[in-house]
C-alpha cells in the first residue's frame, strides 16, 4: 500500500487544552499544522473537568469552542486515534511516521447516532468518568467529543455483531487495521500533558483500596453536569456526604513518591471543588487539609478568601494516615500545625486526595528532547524563552513542561506558537510547504464538532 | 430634538428585503434513519414543497455524503435557486459543511440556513412521530421564512499593517519584539525611559536557575537591537491613538536625550554636574547626578540628562560640549500601526510610612532594596548596615499583597490589595539562599503566612532554607507582625510575631535588618489607559477578555497584554506572555488582513433619528457613534458602526426606538417572521395534528 | 383530512444563545431524553438584541410560552445579560398591561452541558400551561390592544 505523507509546517503532539491552543495559533498565523492526538477525541483532561477556578466558568463552555475550531480550521489537520512511532530528521525537517489505529468505525459514514452504543450488551468502566460508571465496548467517547465518532473497543468485544446490525449507515467493520501515515513536519510542538498522582500510590492513604477516598479528577466528575450520577455522591453505598475532607499535597511536595515539586494547582481545585459542593450539598462540611495555601495566580487569592468567608474549614495539617471504620467512613489522622500542635483522628463521608501532577510522556527515545529531575522536559533556556528545549526545531508547551493551570498552559501555548513561528521563519529556506495530497478534505469533513 | 425623515415607503419588516424574488431549495435528512425514524421526512418535504417561493423539496439518506452534497449544488446551478434550507443535524457540526456546498455551485455561504431537526427533534421525540413531524415542518418552515430574509453577507477585511507597537522596553516587551520581528513583521518599541531592561536589569540573579540576570537580559536586548525590523525610541511616550485593528495612528512623543553617542569623556561631564539625587537603580539606596548612566554597561551605552531634575546649569557641557544639548523639547510624530502590545510592567509595592517601621527606621528595607544591599555588599567578612554588623534579618512576606480590608490600611485609592504577588515567596528565599551562602554566619527568621513556592525548581529554595537553619514563624493575617526598636539597644530592631507553627505564642525577633517582602503593583499608567481606552480590573492590573479563553487579549481587538501590566509574574512567566502576546499579534497581522465575522450591527439609514439611544446602550467604545451628516440641506446626527469594533451582541437592536438598528445574518424581522411561521396554522399540518 | 380537531396545542418558543442553550439543547439530544414536541428552539447569538415589544408580539401571534435561555454571566458579550435581565423586565410590565400571565416568559441561564436545567425548565413551562392553558384565552378576555403604533 502506498504510504500516505503530509507536509506541513508544524506538527502539535497532543490534543489537549495546550495543544489545541498551539494548533490555533500556528494556523492563525497561516502555518499548516498537523495535531496528532492518540486518544478518540481530542480536549485532554480539561474537557472532563466539571468548572474552571477563577471564573467558575463551565469547563465545556470554554473547551468545545476550541475544540470546534480546531476541527474546523482550514489549515488544521487532525488525526485522532493516532500515535507517533518513530521520527527521523530529514534535511531540516522531521519525518514522522504516525499510526492511526483502528476505530473499526468508517468514520466517513458515522454520523455518531450512537445506534451501535445502545445496541452493545458489554459495559466497562468509563475513563471519561473516572471509571465511576460505564460505557459500552463500542461508543461515541463522550458527548461533546470531535469528532463524534464511534470507536470500538476490539479487546472486549464478543464480535457478537449486534452493532453491526444497528448501525443505519454500515459504518462498523471488523476488519479495520492500523494505518500508517508519515507527516513531514519542519517544527514539531510537544503538549503532551500529564497524568495524575495514582490514587494508589500512597500506602498510608489506603493504597487505593479504600473506596470512600478519591481523588480530584474523579471529584471533578461527580461535579460535572454530565457525571456519572448527576449528584454528588460517595462511591460505597451511593450516600450523600456531610462530610468532606481535602487532602491536599497527597502527591506533591513528598520526598517518598519522589516528588519533590508542588503541582501548582491543587490548591485551587481543591477549593473550587469545595465552592461547588457547598453549592450541590448546602449541608455539608468541607475541610480543607494543607501544608501552604498557594493561590498565587490572578484573582486566585480572592477566591480563596471568598470560600473562607463561605465557612469552608482551612486547616493546617499533615495527613499522616487515612483508614476506614466498619461502614467505609473514611478516618483521617492529621497532625495539626494550628496553635496546639496535636495528632487527631477524624471522620469523614468521603476524602479526597488532592493529587498532583505527573509527566505523562517521556519524549527522550522518539524525539531526543531532554527531561529534568522531575521527569517534565527541561527548557533549553527556560527564562527567556520557556517552550524552547535543546533539539532544535522541537518546542514544548503546557503541562509538558511542568505541572501547571489552565490560563497558564494556554499562555505557554502560545510562547511555543511563537517560538515555533520564529523557527520557521528563520530555517524558511525552501517555499513554504502545503498539504501534499487532499487528505485536508478528507479528513474535515470526517469530523463533526 | 433631532431632525426626522420621512417614514419610509415599506413596513419595517420588509424594509431590507432583497429585492431578488427569493428561489428556495429544501433539503431534509434523514441522517440513516437517525431522523427518518421518527420524523416521516418525505411528509415534511412534501408540505414544504408546498410553500410560496419553494422550488425543490427534497430528501436525502445522508445529505453531508458527497453525493447528498451534489445533489444540492446541482439543484442550485439548475433551478437558480438563491437561498437554501436543510433540516439536518445541529448546526454546529454541518453549517460549514453547507456553506461550502453553496458556496462551490455559486452562492452567497449565507444564502444558506440550518435547521437542527436531529438533536433537537427526532432524538427527544422518539415516541411521538407525529408530533416529531409537526415539529419539524414547523421548524423548517420557520427557517424558510428566515430564509426569505436572507441577505448576502461578506466578511469584514481590512488591512493589516505589517507593523506592532511595544510599549515598554523591559523583559517582557523585549522579549514580545524580538517574537514579532522574527516572524517578519516591523516593530516599534518605545521605552519611557531613557535605558531599556526594566526592573530585570535590577536583580543580580533569575530564579531557579540562579543565572546572571544581566547577561541574559543583554543578549536579548542584543538581538532585539539588533533585528532589522525592530525601530526602538528611549524616552518615547503615546499622547494619542486613533483608529482600530489593523491600522492605529499613534502620536509619539519623544523626549531629547541630551547627550549624543558614545561621548568620551562623559564621565568627567557626569562628575562636573552638581546635582544629585536617589538612584532608582538601587531604589533610592545611593544618588546619582542629574547626567547619568542607568548602570555600567546599560543599554543604550549613551548618558541621559533626567530633566526632572536638571538645572540646565551647563557644567557638564562645558565639559563635553560636542556631545551634550541641553534641549529637552523634540516633535511629536505618527506612526501607523496594526496592533499594540502593551508591556508596561509592574512597580514594587511602596510601604506607607510606618508600616512595618518602613521609612521610621533604616534597617527596615525592601526585598528589592535588599537585592541591591547584597548587589553592593562586598563578600568579605560581615555584612555591614547603616554603620552595624547585620547579625540577624528578619524577612516579612506579604507586604502590600494578601491585604484585608480592616486589617490593612487602604491604599490612597481606598483599596487594599488583596491579591498574592506570586513572585515574593521565591524571590525572598532566593535572596535568602543567596545571603546564606554569602554571610553563613547570620541568623535568618522567614514570618510568613503560606510560603508559596509553586514553579518548577522554587519548592528547592524552600527546602534548602529550612535545611540550612533558616527559622520560619507563621503568622495569621489579623495578627501581623509588629516592628519596634529593640528595647534592650542589643540590636537595632525587634520583631514581634504570634507564631502559629507553635502555639500562637508571641515571639520576640531581634533583628539588624527587616526585609518587607513587597507585592507587585502595575507601573503607572493611568495616562494609557485614558489614550488606548483600557480597564483595569479591580486589583488596577490591566484586564484581559477571559482569563481561558483570550488570556493575553484585551477588549479592544488588535491591543494586547504582555508581562506584569496584566498581573504579577516572575521573568520566565512574563517571556511566555511575551511570546503569547507576539503569537496573537502575529496571527492578526501576518496576513496583511484581518479578516472578521460579518455578524457586526448595520445601521439603516433610512430609520436612523440619531436619537443615540444605541450609542448609550453600546458596550464597546467605539463600536457605534454619531455622525453629522447633511440630508436634504440640514445637518442631523446618524449612528455609524465601526464593524472592526462592534462585536454583534445586539444590545443597540433592542434600544433603538425606530428599528434603524440590526445585527447583520440575525435581523429582528428575520426572528418576527420565524415567529410568525412557528405560530402560523398550516394546512396541511391539520391533518398530522389532528 | 380530520373532522375532528383537537383543542389548539400550546406553543413554546425557545430563544437559545449560541454560546449557551443552544448547545444545551444539542446535549440533552445526544442523552436521547425526550421531551414535549410543541418546543421550538431557535438560536440567538444574544437575547438582548429582542426588543420588549418582540414577546408582547410573539404572545399576540399565538406563541404560549417564552424560555429565553441566554448564557447569563458566561456570556462573551459584555454587559448583555443584565441588559437581556432588563428588557425581560419590562416585556413584564407589557405583558401584565395586556392580561397576559407573566409566568409565560421565562429568563432562564443555561450552559452547553446543562441538560438537567435545560429539562426541569421545559417540563415546568410544559406544566404551566396544562395549569394556564393557551394564551389566546388570555388575550380575547382582555380589550383588544391599540395597533402597535409603527417606529417612524
Amino acid at each position: 500500500m502506498a504510504e500516505e505523507r503530509l507536509r506541513v509546517d508544524a506538527l502539535v503532539v497532543g490534543g489537549g487544552i495546550a495543544g489545541m491552543q498551539a494548533s490555533l495559533d500556528l494556523a492563525d498565523q497561516g502555518y499548516h499544522v498537523a495535531l496528532v492526538e492518540r486518544e478518540p477525541s481530542i480536549g485532554g483532561k480539561m474537557i472532563a473537568l466539571s468548572k474552571v477556578f477563577p471564573t467558575l466558568d463551565c469547563c465545556s463552555c470554554i473547551t468545545t469552542p476550541k475544540m470546534s475550531a480546531v476541527a474546523h480550521h482550514e489549515n488544521i489537520h487532525l488525526f485522532t486515534y493516532t500515535e507517533v512511532k518513530t521520527i527521523e530528521p530529514n534535511g531540516g525537517s522531521y519525518l514522522v511516521h504516525c499510526v492511526e489505529k483502528p476505530r473499526y468505525v468508517d468514520t466517513g459514514l458515522c454520523t455518531g447516532c450512537r445506534q451501535c452504543e445502545y445496541a452493545c450488551p458489554i459495559d466497562l468502566p468509563d475513563p471519561f468518568q473516572m471509571g465511576l460508571s460505564a460505557h459500552r465496548a463500542i461508543r461515541v467517547p463522550f458527548s461533546t467529543a470531535v469528532p463524534q465518532k464511534a470507536v470500538l473497543d476490539i479487546d472486549h468485544c464478543l464480535l457478537c455483531g449486534k452493532c453491526e446490525k444497528a448501525c443505519p449507515v454500515d459504518a462498523i467493520d471488523f476488519t479495520q487495521g492500523p494505518q500508517d501515515l508519515v507527516i513531514e513536519a519542519r517544527a514539531i510542538v510537544l503538549a503532551t500533558g500529564y497524568e495524575t498522582t495514582p490514587r494508589d500510590a500512597k500506602a498510608e492513604y489506603g493504597a487505593g483500596k479504600l473506596s470512600n477516598v478519591i481523588d480530584g479528577l474523579m471529584m471533578e466528575r461527580l461535579l460535572a453536569p454530565t457525571g456519572p450520577y448527576l449528584h454528588v455522591l460517595r462511591p460505597s453505598d451511593g450516600k450523600e456526604p456531610d462530610s468532606i475532607a481535602y487532602v491536599q499535597c497527597a502527591g506533591s511536595r513528598d520526598e517518598t513518591l519522589g516528588v519533590s515539586y508542588c503541582s501548582r494547582v491543587c490548591c485551587m481545585y481543591a477549593i473550587k471543588q469545595a465552592m461547588l459542593l457547598s453549592g450541590a450539598l448546602p449541608m455539608a462540611d468541607i475541610t480543607i487539609y494543607y501544608m501552604d495555601i498557594r493561590t498565587f495566580g490572578k484573582g486566585y487569592e480572592q477566591f480563596y478568601q471568598n470560600a473562607r468567608a463561605m465557612g469552608i474549614e482551612f486547616v493546617k495539617a499533615k495527613v499522616g494516615r487515612i483508614t476506614e471504620d466498619e461502614y467505609r467512613n473514611p478516618i483521617v489522622r492529621v497532625e495539626i500545625m494550628e496553635e496546639a500542635s496535636r495528632v487527631e483522628e477524624r471522620k469523614h463521608d468521603l476524602v479526597v486526595l488532592s493529587v498532583g501532577m505527573l509527566p505523562a510522556y517521556d519524549p527522550r527515545p522518539l524525539y531526543g528532547v531532554p527531561i529534568a529531575e522531575d521527569g517534565f522536559v527541561e527548557a533549553a533556556c527556560p527564562n527567556i524563552a520557556p517552550p524552547m528545549t535543546a533539539q532544535p526545531g522541537v518546542f514544548a508547551a503546557g503541562t509538558a513542561t511542568g505541572p501547571m493551570d489552565i490560563v497558564d498552559s494556554i499562555v505557554m501555548a502560545g510562547a511555543a506558537a511563537a517560538e515555533a513561528a520564529a523557527y520557521l521563519e528563520r530555517h524558511d529556506g525552501e517555499a513554504k510547504t502545503y498539504a501534499g495530497r487532499s487528505i485536508s478534505m478528507g479528513e474535515k469533513e470526517a469530523i463533526h464538532a | 430634538m433631532p431632525e426626522k425623515k420621512p417614514k419610509p415607503e415599506t413596513p419595517a419588516t420588509f424594509a431590507r428585503l432583497p429585492k431578488e424574488a427569493p428561489r428556495l431549495g429544501v433539503y431534509i435528512c434523514y441522517c440513516g434513519g437517525n431522523i427518518s425514524d421518527v420524523v416521516d421526512c418525505e411528509r415534511v418535504a412534501k408540505v414544504l414543497g408546498e410553500q410560496p417561493d419553494v422550488i425543490v423539496a427534497r430528501t436525502n439518506m445522508s445529505m453531508c455524503s458527497d453525493a447528498g452534497q451534489a445533489m444540492i449544488e446541482e439543484d442550485i446551478r439548475e433551478h437558480k435557486l438563491n437561498r437554501v434550507v436543510i433540516g439536518a443535524c445541529s448546526p454546529f457540526l454541518h453549517e460549514q459543511t453547507f456553506r461550502g456546498t453553496v458556496s462551490r455551485a455559486g452562492l452567497n455561504p449565507y444564502y444558506y440556513h440550518h435547521v437542527g431537526i436531529r438533536e433537537q427533534d427526532s432524538w427527544v421525540t422518539h415516541d411521538d412521530p407525529e408530533g416529531a413531524t409537526a415539529k419539524a415542518i414547523r421548524l423548517m418552515n420557520a427557517g424558510l421564512a428566515k430564509a426569505r430574509h436572507l441577505e448576502p453577507l461578506e466578511p469584514i477585511r481590512l488591512e493589516a499593517k505589517k507593523h506592532a507597537l511595544v510599549i515598554g522596553g523591559g523583559v517582557a516587551g523585549l522579549r514580545a519584539a524580538l517574537d514579532i520581528a522574527e516572524r517578519g513583521l516591523k516593530v516599534t518599541l518605545i521605552e519611557k525611559t531613557p535605558f531599556l531592561g526594566g526592573h530585570m536589569a535590577q536583580l543580580e540573579s533569575v530564579f531557579p536557575t540562579d543565572e546572571e540576570a544581566r547577561p541574559a537580559l543583554h543578549e536579548l536586548i542584543e538581538k532585539v537591537v539588533h533585528h532589522p525590523k525592530v525601530t526602538i525610541y528611549t524616552s518615547t511616550v503615546i499622547v494619542a491613538t486613533k483608529g482600530c485593528v489593523g491600522d492605529f495612528q499613534v502620536q509619539l512623543r519623544p523626549v531629547a536625550r541630551g547627550v549624543r553617542g558614545v561621548a568620551p569623556g562623559i564621565q568627567a561631564a557626569i562628575e562636573a554636574c552638581p546635582v544629585e539625587v536617589p538612584d532608582e537603580f538601587n531604589y533610592g539606596l545611593t544618588r546619582r547626578k542629574a547626567i547619568y548612566f542607568r548602570y555600567p554597561g546599560c543599554h543604550p551605552p549613551t548618558a541621559a540628562i533626567d530633566w526632572e531634575h536638571c538645572t540646565l546649569c551647563g557644567e557638564c557641557a562645558k565639559v563635553n560640549p560636542k556631545d551634550i544639548r541641553l534641549e529637552r523639547e523634540m516633535t511629536t510624530f505618527q506612526i501607523t500601526v496594526g496592533a499594540i502590545v502593551i508591556a508596561t510592567g509592574f512597580q514594587p509595592y511602596e510601604p506607607r510610612p510606618g508600616e512595618y517601621g518602613y521609612g521610621e527606621y533604616p534597617e527596615v528595607v525592601t526585598l528589592p532594596q535588599f537585592i541591591r544591599i547584597m548587589a553592593m555588599a562586598e563578600d568579605a567578612g560581615e555584612l555591614m548596615w547603616n554603620g552595624h554588623p547585620v547579625r540577624q534579618v528578619a524577612m516579612i512576606h506579604c507586604v502590600g499583597s494578601r491585604q484585608v480590608p480592616g486589617v490593612h490600611e487602604p491604599q490612597p485609592d481606598g483599596k487594599v490589595n488583596d491579591y498574592c504577588s506570586r513572585v515574593c515567596c521565591t524571590a525572598t528565599l532566593q535572596a535568602t539562599a543567596d545571603l546564606r551562602r554569602r554571610f553563613p554566619q547570620i541568623r535568618i527568621f522567614d514570618l510568613y503566612e503560606d510560603i508559596r513556592t509553586y514553579g518548577r525548581g522554587h519548592e528547592e529554595y524552600y527546602r534548602q532554607a529550612s535545611l540550612s537553619g533558616v527559622r520560619f514563624l507563621r503568622f495569621h493575617t489579623e495578627q501581623g507582625p509588629v516592628v519596634i526598636a529593640d528595647p534592650t539597644g542589643e540590636h537595632p530592631l525587634v520583631v514581634k510575631v504570634n507564631d502559629y507553627l507553635t502555639w500562637g505564642e508571641e515571639l520576640e525577633v531581634p533583628a539588624d535588618l527587616v526585609v518587607l517582602a513587597v507585592g507587585m503593583m502595575p507601573g503607572p499608567i493611568e495616562d494609557l489607559i485614558d489614550v488606548l481606552k483600557l480597564s483595569p480590573g479591580n486589583d488596577r492590573f490591566l484586564l484581559e477578555v477571559h482569563p481561558k479563553l483570550r488570556p493575553v487579549e484585551t477588549a479592544v481587538t488588535g491591543i494586547v497584554l504582555a508581562g506584569t501590566a496584566q498581573s504579577p509574574m516572575n521573568i520566565q512567566e512574563s517571556c511566555a506572555a511575551a511570546e503569547a502576546a507576539a503569537s496573537k499579534v502575529a496571527g492578526l497581522l501576518s496576513q496583511g488582513l484581518v479578516e472578521l465575522e460579518p455578524f457586526v450591527a448595520h445601521v439603516d439609514l433610512g430609520r436612523c433619528t440619531g436619537t443615540g439611544a444605541c450609542v448609550d446602550a453600546c458596550q464597546y467604545e467605539g463600536a457605534i457613534q454619531l455622525e453629522t451628516r447633511v440630508i436634504d440641506g440640514k445637518e442631523v446626527q446618524r449612528a455609524v458602526i465601526s464593524p472592526a469594533i462592534c462585536v454583534g451582541c445586539g444590545v443597540c437592536v433592542s434600544a433603538c426606538p425606530n428599528r434603524a438598528i440590526d445585527v447583520q445574518g440575525w435581523t429582528l424581522a428575520q426572528y418576527e417572521a420565524m415567529v410568525a411561521a412557528i405560530a402560523a396554522e398550516i394546512p396541511a399540518l391539520v391533518e398530522v395534528e389532528a | 383530512m380530520g373532522s375532528e380537531r383537537k383543542p389548539p396545542q400550546t406553543k413554546v418558543l425557545i430563544l437559545a444563545s449560541l454560546s449557551g442553550g443552544y448547545r444545551g439543547a444539542d446535549s440533552v439530544g445526544q442523552l436521547h431524553t425526550d421531551y414535549p414536541s410543541n418546543t421550538y428552539i431557535l438560536p440567538v447569538i444574544s437575547a438582548a438584541i429582542f426588543p420588549e415589544s418582540f414577546y408582547l408580539n410573539s404572545f399576540e401571534q399565538g406563541i404560549d410560552a417564552i424560555l429565553v435561555m441566554f448564557s447569563g454571566t458566561d456570556s462573551p458579550f459584555k454587559g448583555s445579560a443584565e441588559k437581556t435581565a432588563e428588557i425581560i423586565n419590562h416585556a413584564y410590565a407589557l405583558m401584565k398591561e395586556r392580561g397576559i400571565d407573566t409566568r409565560r416568559l421565562r429568563l432562564v441561564a443555561i450552559c452547553t452541558v446543562c441538560t438537567a436545567a435545560f429539562l426541569r425548565e421545559i417540563h415546568r413551562m410544559e406544566a404551566l400551561l396544562e395549569e394556564i392553558g393557551p394564551v389566546s384565552a388570555e388575550l380575547s378576555a382582555s380589550p383588544a390592544p391599540e395597533p402597535e403604533p409603527q417606529p417612524a
